[in-house]
């Protein structure tokens, strides 16, 4: 059981058995039962890998439409992507066990599935080109989850802005394997598109309206799929940060910087608890953009650290939306709801869900915003310090909208024998999340030592690619 | 037996005085999240068992270092993140203040617990009280023996957090709520400030080490005076935020929402000093940075200023003891920018105790004024008016107007910060909207009920 190839098949096979069963005349309930069984077996498989260094190092390399001389990874595990397995693992899981009933027919559990598959393969390679396929698909999947009347101008608005970035993406991709391209003002051309096309999919200002929009009034649960794996994140850091100018990531860091105070603020004003959502998906994974783009080893282990707590605090906290909206419909934030009293456990893991996605102590965030802030305030003197206060925006608005959900008096209106709490499955699903980020927090050492070896290496690739250019551009 | 309390290590003290109050926060907390609070015994038990055990601790704590130790001392428990440089180290740093404060804050949350475990027998948020109160403690005892900035900013992080949680206590009423977020929106602040400074500093010097800020002449030597000036500042900010100094006051009267022996715990006694207590920590910094220096003084005669005329027309007793608070604090944080360092923490600590015994006995003001005018069988003498020694008419309405109206520091904030706070994020609001607009036209408002929608 050693070889990462087993552990791979058996990790990518999990999500196909779903897809697979989903065709075939098998009830939903069993269906659901089979996809939070083998989310769970993803989980576990997943974390074999992260923790295994054996099955941590395996590639399979190949050297067509390559854009890096020598070839690359077609399919690999390194320090970076073995964390990121579970990671998405984690995530399929929290939205099968979580998602009401009603809201997760035949067609969303086989959607869900196919979108972690993707997610998951996108985690494996370093191939642009196979980045760029798996991209396209993922995105052509959220549309098809927008595909009800009731939808159809979020689909129209996704389309265009996905659409385009996804266009811009190819553009790239194929200016960059095409022959004889290194060093020449093609390569640089090809890395802006794959730049701009990056910022459109994360959602950096000023590529940044479809966000709220989807969240606001799209589907809340495959918007929270799409997003909170932050594919964008890691094509940005498989693709650019290795080959980027300075001036490029400067230019993306500082974009991002003010993306995260400008989500915060927003999220802080908003109406609707959706749309609060969207702009603090904004803020965090602009957080994520500024620490990969910042090329401190300190900041780029901020930025992966802040990647899992804020990507995995986030889906929670916008899946406790999605519990409390089957029960109160839509959560308007300007008056009281009340509830606590009825579901105590939701409202302590959502604020424990929002308190790691402000970086609060004991929480998994706050060693990566510490890092964060500390690689930003080295780069940029003066913006670095955005992030403390897209830090204390996120905190306030978290704040708000706990005490907005859960506050005030309990809705009179509800006859005491209506069921309000949370299901058993919920309960735990969302206990276990909060465990892991506390624990996490509080134990951090093995997971921040591995992001900042994963730091380390994709800075010395990077010096090594740079050191390769200036070399060649000198004998040319 | 005689206890050798020399033998004992300060390592262990210190680690069993923190540790209690943490492990008290573990226990409740993960009973509270599985869904399963402690019953009321239990938890009143374990809360003063570890009340009684963290004091005990920081008492001997506190003799042991005056029989044995001749200087400050570090001491370290490792490295918390990471293996790698910048990694968190669990550091505190032990002398006479930080352990007599340390101690002195571990006796008044026994007593405050004891009382807690009384006065909210059988209410509905018992074990919720309880819970922010282990954390506060926590966070309090991290701020007073912090060895970093780190360390220092992960306790003023709880202490905020398990304020603006307590004043929300009695969550059915949305006044207390709708305080609680005002509260916090000013200690986010504070935050931000303290952080700033704490990263500020690593920038500068390299290290976060809280001997460098606290250590003497010798040890900020290092840092030239705008850097000393620059920090000083920003810890102004964050103390005046945590203390309620001007023109950050404004929260102060809404945090009497919460119950009683929160409000004495926070607002009375341990953190509204908290700041005071980081203040006379900083003042080797101080002293390196005059403007701050000054800064600090002018905030904290103004404040005493300002609260020791609205102390007098509040209505209700819990505000004007918050306002007599704040009062004390301003006169404390003036005694540490002029330099008397001993006097200020013997005010501080005579003044956490006095007023900590005036908000428990808060809720019998009145049966203590009916007793009181039983026994002498006659009302007592009414005021004679406010503002007496002002000899016009007017001054005194408008004097009197100014301190029922709490300065009108509220009207201030919102027109100044928040209303156009408010109306930018409006405006960026419909752009957003605009810039999908602008994309594709907007369809009219369906039939669909919004509500009818899955996920």
């Amino acid at each position: 059981m050693s070889d990462a190839r087993l552990w791979l098949a058996g990790l990518v096979l999990l999500p196909v058995l779903v897809i697979g069963a989903s065709y075939l005349r098998v009830d939903v309930e069993r269906l659901r039962r089979l996809a939070v069984a083998s989310a769970v077996a993803m989980v576990l498989a997943a974390l074999t890998i992260a923790l295994s260094p054996p099955l941590r190092d395996f590639s399979i390399r190949a050297s067509v439409l390559t854009w890096i001389p020598g070839g690359e990874d077609l399919i690999r595990i390194d320090t970076l992507s073995s964390v990121l397995l579970p990671f998405a693992a984690g995530l399929w899981l929290l939205t099968v066990a979580v998602t009401p009933r009603a809201a997760l027919d035949r067609r969303g559990l086989r959607r869900t599935a196919l979108a972690t598959l993707l997610t998951l393969t996108s985690f494996l390679t370093e191939s642009a080109v196979v980045l760029l396929l798996l991209s396209a698909a993922s995105v052509w999947t959220f549309l098809s989850a927008l595909d009800d009347p009731a939808h159809r101008y979020q689909r129209q608005v996704v389309a265009v802005y996905l659409g385009a970035s996804t266009l811009l993406f190819a553009s790239g991709v194929v200016l960059l394997v095409s022959p004889g391209v290194q060093n020449t003002i093609v390569e640089t051309v090809a890395m802006w598109l794959i730049v701009v096309a990056a910022l459109v999919r994360k959602g950096i200002v000023p590529f940044h309206a479809w966000v709220p929009e989807v969240f606001d009034h799209g589907r809340l649960g495959p918007a929270i799929l799409f997003n909170a794996p932050q594919v964008g994140a890691y094509i940005t850091i498989v693709l650019i940060v290795p080959r980027a100018s300075p001036e490029m990531l400067r230019t993306i860091a500082l974009l991002a910087l003010g993306t995260a105070v400008y989500g915060a603020a927003l999220a802080l004003v908003q109406r609707s608890a959706r749309r609060a959502c969207g702009y603090l998906f904004m803020s965090q994974s602009a957080l994520v953009m500024a620490g990969l783009d910042c090329t401190s080893v300190t900041a780029l282990a901020g930025g992966l650290l802040v990647w899992l707590s804020a990507g995995l605090a986030f889906a929670g906290l916008a899946r406790c939306v999605l519990v409390l909206e089957a029960r109160r419909g839509r959560l308007d934030l300007t008056s009281y709801h009340g509830g606590y009293d009825r579901m105590p456990v939701l409202a302590i893991s959502f604020l424990a869900m929002g308190l790691a996605c402000t970086g609060f102590p004991g929480t998994l965030g706050f060693i990566g915003q510490e890092l964060l802030v500390d690689g930003a305030v080295d780069v940029f003197p003066v913006m670095g310090f955005a992030v403390v206060i897209a830090s204390a925006l996120t905190g306030l608005a978290v704040l708000r909208m706990y005490f907005s959900l859960f506050c005030g008096r309990s809705d009179v209106l509800a006859h005491p024998s209506l069921r309000l709490g949370l299901r058993p499955r919920e309960a735990w699903t969302f206990m276990t999340l909060v465990i892991v980020l506390i624990g996490l927090g509080l134990a951090p050492r093995p997971l921040v030592d591995s992001r900042f070896n994963a730091s380390q290496e994709i800075l010395q690739l990077r010096q090594q690619r740079m050191l390769r250019s200036s070399a060649l551009q000198s004998i040319y | 037996m005689i206890l050798d309390m020399p033998s004992i290590p300060l390592t262990v003290l210190v680690l069993v005085g923190v540790g209690s109050p943490a492990l008290l926060l573990a226990l409740l907390g993960v009973a509270s999240l599985l869904g399963h609070p402690l019953p009321e015994r239990w938890t009143g038990r374990l809360a003063g068992s570890s009340m009684i055990i963290a004091s005990a601790a920081l008492v001997m704590a506190f003799v042991v270092y005056g029989m044995t130790a001749t200087g400050t001392q570090l001491l370290s428990y490792g490295t918390w993140s990471t293996s790698h440089e910048g990694g968190i180290a669990i550091e505190f740093l032990v002398d006479r203040l930080s352990l007599a404060f340390a101690a002195l804050t571990a006796a008044i949350s026994g007593v405050v617990s004891a009382f807690s475990n009384r006065y909210l027998h059988l209410e509905a948020g018992y074990n919720r009280y309880f819970v922010l109160f282990a954390m506060f403690i926590t966070g309090m005892l991290l701020v007073a023996l912090a060895g970093n900035v780190a360390v220092l900013f992960v306790g003023w992080e709880l202490v905020g957090l398990s304020s603006a949680l307590l004043v929300a206590f009695f969550q059915d009423r949305p006044a207390a709520v709708s305080n609680a977020f005002r509260v916090v929106s000013v200690y986010r602040i504070s935050d931000a400030a303290m952080l700033s400074a704490a990263v500020l500093l690593r920038h500068v010097a390299g290290t976060d080490s809280l001997s460098l800020l606290f250590g003497g002449a010798a040890a900020t030597a290092g840092l030239t005076a705008t850097n000393a000036t620059i920090i000083a500042i920003l810890l102004i900010v964050a103390v005046a935020g945590k203390s309620a100094l001007l023109p950050f006051s404004s929260w102060l009267p809404r945090a009497m929402e919460g119950p009683t022996p929160s409000s004495a715990v926070y607002y009375g006694s341990l953190s509204i000093h908290a700041g005071c207590f980081l203040l006379l920590r900083a003042g080797p910094l101080l002293e390196q940075a005059p403007a701050a220096r000054l800064l600090a003084g002018g905030l904290g005669a103004a404040t005493a200023l300002f609260a020791g005329i609205t102390t007098r027309v509040q209505s209700d007793v819990k505000s004007s003891l918050a306002y007599a608070s704040l009062t004390q604090v301003g006169i404390i944080v003036t005694e540490i920018a002029v330099g008397w360092y001993t006097l200020a923490f013997v005010h501080l600590a005579g003044h956490a105790c006095f007023r900590l015994l005036q908000f428990l006995s808060a809720p019998n003001v009145l049966h203590d004024l009916h007793g009181l005018e039983h026994a002498i069988g006659d009302h007592d003498s009414p005021g004679r008016g406010h503002f007496r020694i002002l000899r016009s008419d007017r001054s005194r309405r408008q004097l009197f107007l100014i301190a029922l109206e709490r300065g009108f520091l509220d009207t201030i904030l919102d027109r100044i910060v928040i209303e156009p706070f408010t109306r930018m994020a409006a405006l960026m609001t419909r752009l957003d909207q605009w810039l999908c607009d602008a994309v594709l036209p907007a369809p009219l408002p369906s039939a669909v009920d919004e509500d009818d929608e899955d996920e």
